[in-house]
Order: C-alpha cells, then structure tokens, then sequence
C-alpha cells in the first residue's frame, strides 16, 4: 500500500503509538462504568451486560462465518444448549438437578456439552455447503427448539427452567457469590476479554489462517494436503463451545433458560450483528452486539414503531456500510477519496 | 464506491428516514411522561409490562386503555399523589422483557409494576421481582404455578389462574353435554393447565377423556389435519383452548369440516372472546364456553363500564380490558389504603386482600391464598345478539378461587 | 385408510399453498441469485390488501387479481431503488440484511395499518360449501385450492419451458451475462422476474387468507416453511419447489395428523435428512447457492 494520508489513517497511527495508553483508558473505563451507570442510569448497567453476553456470541459465531466462510443460520442451537445445560445443573425447580452454580463446574461441563454437541451437528451439517448449509443448522437449531418445548419433564416446556441460582466460583470457604449486579458485570467482562483473547489467538494461530484458507478456496487447501473436513469440525466446536458459554451467562443473567434463546430469531439476530459489523473482524461482531441490542432495547421505550426504525437501519447499513462498521473504516482507508 | 447511478440519491434516503422517525418519536406516547417515583412524595410512577408488538399487542393495549381510562376516571390521582405510567414493550420474549423490568424498577425508580400478559414472561420474571421485593400486579398471564409452588409475596393477580376456566367446564360439561371427551390444546404450559384443570373435574363427575390432542406451539399452523382425529374419536363432546390466530383457525376448521353442529364445541372463553369473535364470524355460533367476565352480562357495574370504553376508544370492551380496569382499581384501593405511602411494600401487600368492589365481572376480591382473584366464572355460549355475536350468559356459577395447589388439577 | 386418504387430501392443499410461495421464491433466487426474506412479508401485504378490497368492493375475484398486481408495483420499486445495487452472490449478506429489513418494516406498518387483531377472508360464494368424503365435510374452497396451484404449476411450467420469456429466464439462471450479450436488457429482466416473484407471494396470500387468516408474526411464519421448502426441492427450479412443497405439505399434515406433538420436530428432521442424502435438495441445480 503507498503512503496516503487520511485523517483516519492519522487517527489510526495516534492510536498505535500510544496503544499502552489506550488500552489502560479503555481498562480504566470499563472499571468505572458500573459505578457510574449505577449512579446515573442503572439499566445502562443491564443493558452492557446483555451486549457483552451478546458480543460473546457474535465473535462466536464470527470465527465460522467470518473466518471459515460457513453461514451458519443456527447457531442459536448452541447460546440455548448453554443456557439449558446450566440450568439443568443449576436450577432449584423440581425438573433440575440442582446440584451446583459453581463455575468451576458449570463452565467445563457447558463448554464441554456444547462442544459435543456441534461436532455431531458439524459431522452431519458440513456436508453441505453455502445456502443448504444455513439451512441445514436452521434445521438442527428449531429441531433442538421443539426438543426444548415438547420434553417439558426436562426443559420445563414454554415456560423454560427458572430458578437458576447465582454463580459462584471457589471451594468451600474460598468462594466467593457473584451476587450484585456489579460483580456479575465484571464476571462478564473477564469472560468476554477472555473470549476476545483466545479468539483472537485462534485466529492469528497457524489454524486460524488455515480456517481463512478453507474460506477463500477450499479446494486448493485441500489439494495442499490440508484435510480441511476436520479443520471445519474443529472450527465448529469451538465456536460452539464458545456460543455455548454465552447462553450459559445469559442464563444466569436472567436466572433461567428459555425456548425462545433457542429460536431461529436469534440465530437470526447473531446473524445480522456479524453482518452490520463487518464478518471476520472479531471486532466488527462485538459492535453489532451493541448496536442492535443497545438499538433495539432503547429505543422501544419511545416509539412503538420501533421495529420500521431498525429496518431502516439495516437499509441504511446496506447503503452505507456494505461490508460492515470495520469494513466501512478499512474501505475509507483504501480509497482515501471514497 | 460507485453506487450513484440509479435510484434515489442517499441524501434523499436520509431525509425519508429521519422525517419517519422524527414523526414516530413525536407521536404520543405515555412514556413520554417519565418522572421519578419511590417514597411519600411528587407523583407515583407505575412502570407497564405488556407486550404492544404482533399478535398480543391486542392484549396489550386493551389492558393499557382501561388502565388508563380507570385511572383519568379518578382524576389520575390515589392515596393523595398524582399517578403517572411508563409503558414498556416485553414483546412476546423473556429476555427483552426482564431488560424492560430492570429498567422500570431500577431506572425509572417506579413505585411498582403492573401488566405481563405471556406466562412464559411472567415465569422468566418471578425471580427477579421476588428478589428485588418490589409488588407486581399481573393483568393477565394466568400461570398456575405463581399461585401455587412458585408462589411469592410480591407477586398478585387481578386476572386468573389457568385452572378457573377448564376445572368450572368440567365439572358442567359431564353433567349436561357428555361422558367422553376428546381434548385439543396447544402443547404448552397453559394448554396443559387445562388439560389437568378439564380432566380433574370431568372425571370427578363421572366422565372419561377419551383423547387429548396437543398441537404445535407457537405456531399451530393449519389445524386441517386434527379435524379427521376430532371426529373419529367418538367422544360426545370437545373441550378446547386457544388464543389468537390459532382460534380462529381452529374454529374456522371445526365449522369447515362440518363438525360444528355435530360434535358439541366447549372452550375455555378465551377461545370465543371478543377480540377473535368477528374474525371467526358464524363458525364460533353455538361455542360453550367458561370465563370470568361476558360482554353480555347485565350488570350497571358491565353496563356502564362498556359504553364508557366504547366512547373513549370508539372499539368493544373485551376481557382483558376488563382486567386491566379492575388492575387500575386495585391499584388505586391499594394507594389510597396506605395514604399514599409506597415506601414499605409489607404495607401495600397487607391491604391486598381486603379489597373488595362491584367489578364489571361481578363482585371482586383478591384470595390471601392464591393471591389471585375470588371471582365468578360464567357459562357462555355464542349467539347473534342484534346482528352482532356475543357471548350470552347462560349460567352462573358462582364464585370460584384457586386452591393455592395441584390438588384439584 | 380412509383417514388417510382425507389427510392426503389435507396435505395437497397446504402442498400447493407453499408451491405458490415457493414458486416465486425459487423464482426469484433461482434467476437473480438474490436471497429475498422480505417474502412472507409480501404474503401478508397481498393477504391483507385482499381484504381490504373483499371489504370494499365485496368481489374476492376482483383482490385476487388487483393485490398481486399492487404489490408487484411495489417490488418494482424496491427492485429499482434498492435491490439493483446488491446483486451477485459474493452479496448475499447484504441481501440478507437489506430483505430483512425490509421485512420488518413491513411486517410493522402492516400493523400499524390493519391492526393487531386476527382477520379472517371469506371464500368466494362461488366456492364455499363442502362436498363429504368419507363421512367427513370437504369445504370445496381447500379443494379448489389443489386445483389451483396444480393449474398454476403447469401455466408456469409452461411459460418457462415453451416460451421466449421463458427461454431468457432461464438462461439468466445458468449464466447472467451471457443473457445481456445477446442484447437483451438484463436489468428489465430482473425487475421482470422480481415482480413476478413477489406478485405469487402476494397471489397465495390472497389464496390462503381464507385458510391461514391473517395476523402480525404469520409473515415469518410462512417465510421460515417456504424457505425450507426451497431448500429441500433445490434452489433455482420450479421443479425443486414443486417436489419441495409436496414433501414438506405432506409431512407437516400427517405429520399434525398422526404424530402431532412431533410435527414441528418433523419438518425439519425430514430437510436434514434429505439434505444430507442430496446436498444440492432434490432437484437443485449444480453451483447455485453452495
């Protein structure tokens, strides 16, 4: 690339410079935020949990179709296995096991499960590939959907499982209850760090550029030797494990799991946040996380006609932003006069 | 970048896109009104839960207008402080609606919260309010287990258990209809409410249900293929419930296969009522059904609460508005037994189960219990009334309250 | 055995009301490889738009003819303004979003517009009635229903196979630009076929409200089954939509029938199922949408 000179690029240089002092503003304000949104707007508090929850989610999801090229239309299956799974085990209603809300279980058993899990709907759904794919883990997702609603001696039904108790984390009298809202948000936090940290590690890996290998042309990978069925596989569990990690927060978050975390509207809704904000980025999914949760959850408070609102902004994203908020910015950095 | 060739110019979009939204963001709305509450002084905040997007949005804002007709009713004003709303959209999803309660309870700071229409929300939020202490009057989701297992101080209801309908039916339906039944209900929590509800008293009156019919839910679809089922199945009669779309299709099915008039069709009154009676037109004539209120019933209390409505939203009344008005009643007896005082929720739920008035649904009162309402549960069956259909009582059967446990289905 | 034949019955019925759906889906994707979820949406506008004329004007046959056409109109529109800038697969999922939306905002003006409550056509007075099979009243207006879109399927069919139009379009399948090198305007032919399209959505919404009735959430209902009725036919082929409608009518209706509380597992366990035997769907071309 020659040497152009655009004020993003500038902005971009004055941000790498001086990265160590960005990063401890950005830490330091993540630190303060819960205090200050406690003092101020209690739900902002709320609301950057359930985007951060949702964030987890995206970048989950990003790693299959941004990094893999494998549009997934389920990958509901796997926020709502995670959500199930906790509440099996954590749940105090009658139908669960109640057995414990510790972290140190909870959280290998549902990645755990949820890996599983998308190995043996990967072994089947990677079969196909482009439209019949999406389709294809649709299909899985709605048939663990109505798993969800009809097997109501387990799943408790419509009504879901409620009940879930607070996590804690710890042994005996070294555990510690996550039990305000606060200690809850940075329970979170550590989590998405450290989801964004090991993705990104994942995808930065000799494995990553393998996965971006298969995306770009899987036939020349595989003409390479690359056996690239068991790198999708791969790719398919961890973002399942990763998705599944999600649902689990998100069921502790609502103190409970739902049919509905399980509904191709939120595959749906995953879907679209990775579209707005650029596919294959990490970064690009989290900001959709916030856009259409933080859009969708503010602005119904106003105007009953929010849904008309949202639709426009999809098109105007359309418009706009064709390849999504990172791809807008990195576009603008190529075509300086663009 | 070249996308300048055709159509409109992206400024022109902008312009079409913020004119919508500056329009909607105008457009009149109780939230506009938002103001803190909590304590002994300035206006008392109630928060609204209720679902104003798809299908329920019809509960919603019936609920929503009688609330607020109540309340202007009685100049806005209870236990001495002005009363002011802050509606929020659950949609039909726990997660959004939580969010909402958070925001309500938390943000604005209201004194307490009133609405929940799905029994799905209002299971996913028992929790939260149980935990938090704050007083919520639910106007409609009728889920047996808030008044029983699940049951908490803080949660009360000035509509129904998913039990009163389908156990008042049963009982009636074997003494004067048949001895066999066949059941069709959505494969959900309340559809099972009611299968247990229906059974518990049919078998106690000496019938048998021969078939119980679960349906796809959320979305039934075509209900085609259950009528074959429904006809074979040599029952004397039919009990069923459905909401919605699936109400009229279902008894838009029942008439199409000519089983109306053959197979006698009992329904819990949701089933018939008058948000779904025009769509089903004369496919509903004939449906026997139970619920708590009638459109129909000829009370002054029913009267004048009818043409009141009808003035103010130039629509019918239905149940739910029904339920939201005496929501608004309850609330209002509750302010004004505690002077106003929101600040101790122990108070406000002591004087709970000493309100009693003449409702438009027959005389009210809230059961310690349950904490859900002692009310009476009539029998109705459809009829053209005056070139209109309408749920004619046909009896009475007096007052009924949920046994507080699975005891009796 | 004669339950059975009844629940076949049932099953071409709603067979042939996704065919009509589905049929300008697979249209649409097939020849503009666009990936349209604002479909459902055109279902419930023409459902709709029918009543309001059934209301008015008090003909059923006059909103059969008159809704398709307006919303025809409109997807012109869209087409033109809107759609035009995104073709091309390596776009889908800017298709996805833009349709999406679109569908929202339909889905909440509709709302606005004819309110929340449920709404129900009447069948035409010509067609109402029942004939017995079986013991059973058969309402002639389902019946007729098969009639139609069996009608319909062969007017397609024939279109596509025996005329220039046809001829054209189906090239445009195989190969865009191959079609625009014979100098014939490509963009008309995708502003063609997107009406088209969007005008059978709105013909089977017309169709089915007498069935369906029509309410707010119908329009991702009907989305989500002609969606997998697309895929499991195979994408790009009036064929693939026509076998795709039959198999998913058919499993949904016995399904329902004989195994209700499965129903809704079933469905989609038969699209697994039959996409992992035949990855492209039953008839889908080679090289679309993979």
């Amino acid at each position: 690339m020659t040497a152009v000179d655009t004020p993003l690029l500038r902005v971009r240089g004055w941000v790498s410079r001086r990265r160590p002092w960005f990063l401890a503003a950005l830490g330091l304000a993540a630190i303060v935020w819960p205090y200050l949104a406690s003092a101020i707007k209690p739900f902002y508090l709320s609301l950057t949990i359930d985007i951060l929850i949702f964030a987890i989610f995206a970048m989950s999801l990003d790693l299959l179709l941004g990094y893999t090229g494998l549009p997934s239309f389920g990958h509901a299956a796997f926020f709502g296995l995670g959500a199930y799974v906790l509440a099996y085990i954590a749940s105090r209603s009658d139908l669960a096991l109640n057995l414990t809300s510790n972290l140190l279980v909870t959280l290998p058993v549902v990645m755990l499960v949820t890996a599983v899990v998308a190995l043996i709907i990967g072994f089947f759904a990677l079969r196909t590939s482009g439209i019949y794919f999406l389709m294809i883990t649709l299909a899985f997702a709605q048939m663990l959907f109505s798993i969800a609603i009809r097997w109501s001696g387990v799943t408790g039904g419509s009504d879901g499982l409620p009940g879930v108790a607070r996590p804690t984390v710890g042994v005996g009298p070294l555990s510690y209850s996550f039990g305000s809202r606060t200690s809850f948000y940075f329970l979170v936090l550590l989590f998405f760090v450290g989801s964004y940290w090991a993705l990104r590690r994942i995808v930065n890996s000799p494995f990553g550029w393998t996965l971006r290998g298969i995306r770009e042309n899987e036939h020349r990978m595989q003409a390479l030797g690359v056996r690239t069925f068991r790198y999708k596989m791969a790719a398919f569990a961890i973002s399942g494990a990763f998705g599944g990690l999600a649902g689990m927060l998100f069921a502790y978050y609502l103190r409970g799991a739902s049919p509905e975390m399980l509904h191709w509207s939120t595959s749906g809704e995953v879907l679209i946040m990775l579209i707005i904000g650029g596919p294959g980025t990490l970064i690009g999914p989290m900001l959709g996380a916030g856009i259409i949760r933080g859009f969708s959850l503010l602005i119904s408070s106003y105007t009953e006609r929010w849904e008309t609102l949202m639709g426009l902004l999809f098109i105007a994203f359309v418009l706009y932003a064709p390849q999504g908020i990172v791809g807008m910015l990195r576009q603008k950095e190529k075509e300086p006069d663009g | 970048m070249n996308q300048k060739k055709s159509g409109v110019s992206r400024r022109d979009f902008l312009k079409l896109a913020g004119g919508t939204a500056a329009a909607m963001l105008a457009a009149p709305s109780l939230s506009a009104c938002q103001a803190l509450g909590g304590g002994t002084s300035g206006p008392i905040t109630i928060g609204l839960l209720l679902p104003y997007s798809d299908i329920y949005a019809v509960l919603g804002e019936s609920i929503t207008d009688a609330i607020t007709m109540y309340f202007d009713e009685i100049g806005n004003e209870a236990g001495g402080r002005e009363v002011q709303f802050i509606q929020e959209d659950t949609e039909i999803a726990p997660d959004v609606a939580q969010q909402k309660a958070i925001k309500l309870v938390e943000q604005d700071e209201v004194d307490l919260v009133a609405g929940i229409v799905s029994s799905g929300v209002l299971m996913n939020l028992r929790d939260y309010f149980h935990d938090n202490q704050k007083l919520l009057i639910v106007a409609n989701a009728g889920a047996n287990p808030i008044s029983r297992d699940l049951k908490s101080p803080y949660i009360w209801r000035t509509s129904f258990t998913n039990w009163m309908a389908p156990y008042s039916m049963g009982g009636w339906a074997a003494e004067n209809v048949g001895t066999s039944a066949a059941i069709s209900v959505p494969d959900y929590a309340a559809g099972e409410n009611n299968i247990t509800g229906f059974t518990q008293s049919f078998e106690e009156a000496g019938g048998e249900v021969i078939l119980v019919q679960r349906t796809p839910f959320p979305n039934m679809g075509d209900p085609a293929p259950f009528m074959a089922e429904l006809a074979d199945s040599g029952a004397d009669l039919v009990y069923s419930f459905y909401s919605g779309g699936a109400a009229v299709t279902f008894v838009q099915a029942y008439s199409d296969f000519g089983l109306h008039g053959q197979l006698p069709l009992l329904a819990a009154g949701f089933m018939v009522e008058e948000d779904v009676l025009p769509a089903q037109g004369e496919a509903a004539l004939g449906v026997r059904s139970t619920l708590h209120w009638s459109y129909l019933l000829d009370t002054p209390e029913n009267n004048e609460f009818k043409q009141a409505f009808r003035e103010r939203y130039e629509r019918d009344a239905d149940v739910f508005a029904v339920q939201g008005y005496d929501t608004g009643r309850v609330i209002a007896e509750m302010l004004d037994a505690v002077e106003g005082d929101t600040s101790d929720v122990q108070a406000m739920i002591d004087v709970l189960p000493d309100i009693s008035f003449a409702s438009p649904r027959g005389p009210f009162s809230l059961d310690a219990n349950s904490q859900a309402p002692r009310q009476n549960e009539y029998l109705r069956e459809v009829q053209m009334v005056e070139g209109e259909l309408h749920n004619v009582v046909i009896e009475n059967f007096g007052e009924i309250v949920d046994p507080g446990d699975n005891s009796q289905g | 055995m004669e339950n059975f034949i009844i629940q076949f019955l049932n099953g071409l019925v709603f067979s042939m009301l996704l065919f009509i759906m589905a049929g300008g889906l697979s249209i649409i994707f097939g020849q503009m490889n666009v990936i349209n979820l604002s479909h459902g949406a055109f279902y419930l506008l023409g459902g709709y738009v029918g009543l309001t004329m059934v209301r008015q004007m008090g003909n059923f046959w006059l909103a059969l003819l008159i809704a398709p056409l307006l919303v025809a109109i409109l997807a012109v529109v869209i087409e033109h303004f809107l759609l035009r800038r995104l073709y091309g697969a390596h776009r889908h999922l800017e298709q996805v979003l833009l349709t999406f939306g679109l569908a929202l905002i339909f889905s909440d003006l509709i709302q606005w517009n004819w309110g929340a409550y449920v709404q129900s056509v009447p069948p035409p007075e010509l067609l109402s009635g029942h004939v017995p099979v079986f013991g059973l009243d058969f309402p002639i207006y389902r019946l007729s229903l098969i009639v139609f879109g069996v009608v319909l399927a062969a007017v397609l069919w024939l279109i596509l196979e025996r005329t220039r139009i046809g001829a054209i379009v189906r090239a445009g399948v195989s190969d865009a630009q191959l079609v625009s090198g014979l100098g014939i305007n490509i963009h008309l032919v995708f502003a063609g076929v997107f009406a088209v399209g969007t005008a059978l959505a709105a013909l089977a919404g017309v169709i089915g409200a007498p069935v369906t009735t029509l309410y707010p959430g119908l329009d991702f209902e009907i989305l989500i089954l002609t969606v997998v009725v697309v895929v499991v036919g195979g994408l790009g082929t009036l064929k693939g939509a026509f076998a795709g409608a039959l198999v998913i009518g058919m499993a949904d209706t016995l399904g329902k029938a004989y195994i209700s509380e499965f129903s809704l597992f079933l469905i989609f366990a038969v699209m697994a199922i039959i996409l992992l035997l035949r990855p492209s769907g039953l008839f889908g071309l080679e090289g679309i949408g993979t």
